[in-house]
């Protein structure tokens, strides 16, 4: 029971990772960077991303973040820092790119 | 554990948020121009000092800082964030600065803890 809780209350880098990579998958997948559509894959992307994240009903806030990027040379640097506990609160980021696009996602899971 | 008894103290303030976090990107490449050898540094710099300075005000949140530091070329750049939270107490900003060779965007999140 403990072991179960320990498992259900944390934050699961790996499983969410997959989460995420399926999301952008198929939000995108093969599509090459077109202006008029970034905004509404934008979109599905962070709303598909925490409906899933919902699901696995984990007692979470949870925080998406999701950046597009055309594939043209320009230098682009991110980073994150976080003021949280620890022992329960996590993150994870997806980087996944294509020919035209790239895309970074980052996942904060903070406990309730 | 300290009792928080204003209103004020136990919500977010998305201006003063965005007050400290513009104040602290001004603050460390107000002037200087794009240069990949030193981007890194800044980026660690603006996301750490403005959760410091987020921190001093002593409030009861979990804090998120997240930048983008992106050269000025002519590529599109879309952000977008979805939370999912309790919105009596949860809050973020988000905040836009450009000079004429990069752009940069941060974004803050204040996630209340359990009391």
């Amino acid at each position: 029971m403990d072991e179960d809780q320990s498992e259900e209350t944390t934050f699961v880098v790996d499983e969410i990772t997959t989460i995420i990579k399926e999301t952008v998958e198929t939000t995108i997948g093969n599509n090459s960077y077109q202006h008029e559509k970034i905004n509404q894959w934008m979109s599905s992307i962070a709303e598909l991303s925490l409906s899933q994240l919902t699901k696995l009903g984990k007692p979470f806030k949870y925080i998406v973040t999701c950046i597009i990027l055309q594939k043209n040379g320009a230098g682009l640097h991110t980073a994150s820092s976080c003021f949280w506990d620890n022992t329960t609160d996590g993150s994870c980021t997806v980087r996944w790119e294509n020919k035209t696009i790239y895309c970074i996602v980052s996942v904060f899971g903070l406990a309730i | 554990m300290e009792e928080y008894h204003s209103g004020d103290e136990v919500s977010f303030n998305p201006d003063d948020a965005s007050n400290v976090v513009k104040e602290c990107i001004e603050g460390i490449i107000g002037g200087v121009d794009y240069s990949q050898n030193k981007v890194n540094q800044w980026t660690a710099s603006i996301v750490e000092h403005s959760l410091t300075q987020l921190v001093k005000q002593g409030k009861p949140f979990k804090y998120i800082v997240n930048c983008a530091v992106m050269q000025k070329s002519g590529a599109g750049l879309h952000t977008a964030n979805s939370c999912y939270w309790d919105t009596t107490t949860d809050g973020s900003c988000t905040v836009r600065w450009e000079n004429r060779t990069m752009y940069c965007v941060v974004s803050v999140f204040a996630v209340a803890i359990a009391l």
